[in-house]
């Protein structure tokens, strides 16, 4: 028996998986924070645990993220681009459009009939574009990253931000505060104004259905909701939309390891 | 015969009163707060008191800036583009190019004669305006106002790679917990502001003599860097700040000048005050 990991150190949440034949064994996923080893090796530490395994048995494991060269036990670092396609074909292969919303920003990979890579976009380095105006927002309405969906679902008129920024943004937030707006139509003008980002992002390389969504973004039923109704089309989520990117990675390290075994 | 311009911008609030002859003879500055109407009321008020004259006694109010629609008593409102190029135009005869960088935009002017005649402006991200500089002051735990003389001692200058001001903002701190000095990542993040601004002017083109105001002209480290950036000379008001304001107070006096030369009545708002009540107050 072999067993693989994948690890995805990104800007806000690192996340990795064990896997075993393309099953999940085990996964787990903690804040980022300033020390990307440091989140490594305790990633690695938590994976091994939950799957009852040693370090030993792991055949491989495959690196990936904006801080994958923190990840130095791993044999190689692969893209996330790469890793977010393998991933997503892994769960549904049917799906020819993926958009993956993370905090430091959106990418939306086109995959024709094998999952291979044909186009990609990736939003411009701007919060806006990303997750991560989301967590601002968040933070001024003082709930919880998970408490945003729900309560943005509540909203029957979500504002309309005037700006394009996410500091610009949160003045405007706490400006609509002062006058009373409820939160659930500020946080559901948050989720219309992303949305309204990303499927322009999506129109730039073009839809081609199914369309698939993941990342941490993919949590917020609400955003989801609005890309959706944006884009006029039904999106697929994955059960574990923040883990894609790392379970892609580990299929990759299947993949390198057959064929090293190979070549001896 | 006496004349007031009152500038409300998004982070401050100026008044500039002068008498027929352009002198000045009270200048006003403050915080802008949520309330515009009222703080536009007091601000003349703090004004009208130092110079000690009544409300009555002016004749002619032009409000400019971002909040210009909130200033009830105002006769007439004017853009804070060629209120701006008035201003600088009447401290530097010899103005071609005028950039300010407030707390909300940046804007750069082509100024001939003292007449705007092209302008570009950012008001869309925060990383091209004042803004990127209060939010890294705030998350580098140093006042604002002692950011430029800090960053001057830099020995060299970290290079920020993030352009947002939120994404700048995180890098910041990576910087600082790898032992990173303070004035080395401050000299960076002025050269970033300025290499920002310094392309916008870029695409008006630069013809000198250039002129720099605003809130942020104020910030020795910014007039360094954009002398690097621009590779010209700079000049800066004794007060950046107003120049907008004193702009307004003085095309207030050629209008109602040129209107009292064809024996042309102008009309003119109601000149009482309101009482100013600042329910904000707590909250600040």
């Amino acid at each position: 028996m072999s067993w693989f990991t994948g690890i995805d150190i990104g800007s806000a949440y690192s996340k990795g998986v064990i896997i075993e034949d393309s099953e999940l064994v085990a996964s787990h996923i903690i804040i980022s924070g300033a020390d990307y080893r440091k989140s490594a090796e305790t990633i690695r530490a938590h994976l091994i645990r939950k799957a009852k395994l040693t370090q030993n048995d792991i055949t491989n494991t495959v690196a990936t993220g904006s801080g994958a060269d923190s990840v130095y036990f791993a044999s190689q670092k692969v893209s996330d681009m790469v890793c977010t396609a393998r991933g997503i074909s892994n769960v549904f292969p049917q799906a020819r459009t993926v958009i993956d919303v993370a905090s430091q920003s959106t990418k939306v990979i086109r995959l024709d009939e094998g999952g291979i890579v044909i186009n990609f976009t990736v939003s411009e380095k701007c919060a806006a574009g990303g997750g991560r105006f989301i967590e601002v927002i968040a933070k001024v309405l003082r709930i919880d990253l998970s408490d945003f969906g729900p309560l943005a679902a509540k909203s029957r008129t979500p504002i309309t931000f005037s700006t394009g920024c996410a500091v610009f943004g949160e003045s405007e937030v706490i400006t609509r505060i002062s006058e009373g707006i409820p939160k659930e139509d500020i946080a559901a003008g948050v989720n219309k104004a992303l949305a309204s980002k990303i499927s322009s992002l999506v129109k730039k390389i073009k839809l081609e259905e199914p369309c698939a969504i993941c990342g941490g973004g993919a949590l917020n039923a609400a955003l989801v909701k609005a890309i959706e109704s944006e884009l006029k089309t039904n999106l697929l989520v994955p059960p574990h939309p923040q883990l894609i990117t790392a379970l892609g990675a580990a299929i990759v390290a299947t993949v390198s390891a057959t064929s090293q075994f190979n070549k001896d | 015969m006496h004349f007031a311009g009152v500038d409300i911008g998004s982070t401050m609030t100026k008044v500039v009163l002068i008498d027929k002859k352009g002198n000045l003879l009270s200048t006003i500055k403050g915080p802008t707060g949520a309330e515009y109407r009222q703080l536009a009321n007091e601000v003349m008020r703090q004004a009208l008191e130092q110079a000690g004259l009544q409300i009555d006694d002016i004749s002619y109010i032009v409000a400019t800036g971002y909040g210009r629609l909130n200033v009830p008593f105002a006769d007439r409102q004017i853009t804070e583009l060629s209120c701006h190029a008035r201003g600088v135009y009447s401290l530097f005869p010899n103005v071609r190019t005028a950039i300010d960088i407030g707390g909300q935009d940046a804007k750069c002017m082509k100024i001939h004669n003292g007449r705007l005649v092209d302008f570009v402006m950012n008001d869309k991200c925060a990383a091209g305006t004042g803004r990127f500089l209060e939010v890294t002051a705030a998350t580098l735990g140093i006042r604002l106002e002692d950011m430029g003389d800090i960053s001057l001692k830099a020995a060299k200058k970290i290079q920020i790679s993030n352009l947002c001001t939120i994404f700048a903002q995180q890098e910041v701190v990576a910087l600082l917990s790898r032992g990173e000095k303070l004035e080395n990542i401050l000299a960076g993040l002025h050269d970033a502001l300025a290499g920002r601004v310094a392309a916008l002017a870029r695409r008006l083109g630069i013809e000198p003599d250039l002129v720099l105001t605003g809130g942020v002209a104020k910030n020795t480290g910014i007039v360094r860097a954009m002398k690097e950036n621009l590779g010209c000379e700079i000049f800066v008001p004794e007060e950046p700040l107003l120049t907008g304001a004193l702009g307004a107070a003085i095309l207030a006096k050629e209008i109602y000048t040129k209107a009292a030369a064809v024996g042309e009545a102008l009309p003119t708002k109601s000149r009482r005050l309101e009482k100013a009540t600042f329910f904000t107050q707590e909250h600040r």
